[in-house]
């Protein structure tokens, strides 16, 4: 017995190694999205205040980018609106201007300012931090754009930080269309270059050119229809020849994000949203009976 | 020579400072980013405690993954770190050697200790970048980054070597 007790405080190093490759492979294999969104929160907090600190530093690095693509922004903008003037001044219908009017008046209030404080581009399951977060109103599910073009989905938010799915990151997938044809297909990353994605399971019929740009469908109370998210550069059929993808180069630049706008769900669409998710438990066979 | 704990302690922090703030955000021709945090598991005393080694080897892998919403990945790589390193220390330290306090240049010679750094280097890597790539797998890719990091990583101990080097012998 002596002896037994002594191999083991002898090799109790073996035993302690094996412990710790045991809870670090735990770790790794349980660790999806959803359980950390909901058990780390507090960890986030901490995280996040981290970054802010680097962050509060070398936010004036890229300071001069930021207000290049604000200035380029603003000058579109600015067109866009002489146009729309000019546009609504030459409707005589007074209910197509209603209509105009009130699309700008239910989007531009749903919108929450952010800025970015990590983001990665390296890895496959890429993570950005934003500085705000349920204290403003954001929650988990909302799309993520900046000026250029989409980002990605809040997965979870604590008081003063979120945290967004990027599209590139493996796990992402958001339904997009070709905006001359309306096609839908599915976006995803392939892990490799954070410059290109692809828009897979489209029908082979589908109408598209090089130069085509790729928008949001507005399928999913996610985003709305249109916001910009790449040009197709690329196409190629699909295993079973019944679908083509489609390579896209991404207006977003990833590795220099810094200004993003969250949209918030407007009280119809979060209605929708919870419905939808208890019909799919319902289906999933999940039981209500009192026990 | 005991252990001075208040430098230690103050090494790790800032040793995950500089990863989380500068290194992590390093990212050389899409491939490699230098992992240089494994530095404090290289300058644990040569007769610390072998549980002791692992255990803070494995908190050093719990901050960075902590950052890097990796959860698991670096604890993993550097509880092999530390486990390995004792067998290391045994196949290239002559015995009379081990009482050595902390490993450096200095102490082991230059190619001693290019062979201690490299090996655990290397390993760490190699668990790391494997375990990471399960989710999205290339060969090709896999092999750049291993490689790469270590390289990177091996130049930034060997400078922060040199510095401490040609201080203590002014």
């Amino acid at each position: 017995m002596r002896n037994l007790i002594n191999l083991i405080v002898k090799n109790i190093h073996w035993l302690l190694f094996i412990l710790l490759l045991f809870v670090s492979g735990y770790l790794i294999i349980s660790n999806n999205n959803f359980q950390r969104s909901k058990y780390l929160t507090v960890e986030q907090e901490l995280v996040g205040s981290v970054y802010s600190v680097s962050n509060r530093i070398t936010s004036y690095v890229g300071l001069k980018s930021a207000n290049d693509q604000l200035i380029r922004r603003l000058a579109e903008l600015e067109v866009r609106n002489e146009y729309l003037e000019n546009y609504i001044k030459d409707l005589s219908d007074p209910s197509e201007f209603s209509s105009i009017q009130e699309d700008f008046d239910t989007l531009s209030p749903r919108l929450v300012y952010a800025r970015v404080i990590n983001n990665s581009i390296s890895g496959s399951e890429n993570l950005i931090t934003l500085n705000k977060g349920s204290n403003d109103g954001i929650e988990p599910d909302m799309g993520v754009f900046s000026p250029e073009g989409v980002v990605g989905i809040i997965m979870s938010a604590s008081p003063h930080f979120s945290v967004v799915v990027p599209i590139l990151n493996s796990k992402s997938n958001l339904s997009c269309k070709v905006r001359r044809s309306n096609y839908p297909g599915s976006l995803k990353w392939d892990g490799e270059d954070s410059q290109y994605a692809y828009l897979e399971e489209l029908p082979r019929h589908v109408i598209y050119a090089l130069g085509d740009t790729i928008v949001t469908s507005g399928f999913s109370s996610v985003f709305p229809e249109g916001i910009r998210v790449g040009t197709v550069v690329d196409s190629k059929k699909q295993r079973d020849d019944n679908y083509v993808s489609l390579k896209l180069k991404l207006f977003t630049n990833f590795s220099a994000l810094s200004d993003v706008l969250v949209v918030k769900k407007t009280l119809q669409e979060e209605r929708e949203g919870l419905e939808d998710e208890a019909r799919d438990r319902i289906l999933k066979g999940e039981r209500y009976d009192g026990n | 020579m005991a252990i001075n704990w208040f430098r230690q302690i103050l090494f790790f922090f800032v040793l995950v400072m500089l990863q989380v703030w500068i290194f992590n955000r390093i990212y050389i021709l899409g491939v490699a980013t230098p992992l240089f945090y494994i530095y404090f598991i290289l300058k644990l005393p040569v007769n610390l405690n072998r549980n002791l080694t692992l255990i803070l080897s494995f908190l050093m892998g719990f901050f960075i993954d902590m950052f890097d919403y990796t959860l698991g990945f670096h604890m993993l790589a550097c509880s092999v770190a530390g486990f390995i390193r004792y067998s290391i220390f045994r196949l290239f330290l002559p015995k009379e050697m081990i009482e050595f306090n902390i490993p450096s240049i200095r102490d082991f010679g230059i190619g001693l200790f290019f062979k201690y750094v490299i090996s655990i280097v290397l390993i760490h890597h190699a668990v790391f970048f494997v375990v990471e790539s399960l989710s999205l797998f290339d060969h090709l890719r896999l092999l750049y980054s291993i490689l790469g990091s270590s390289v990177v990583t091996l130049v930034l101990i060997f400078a922060a070597e040199g510095l401490t080097l040609s201080k203590s012998r002014k």
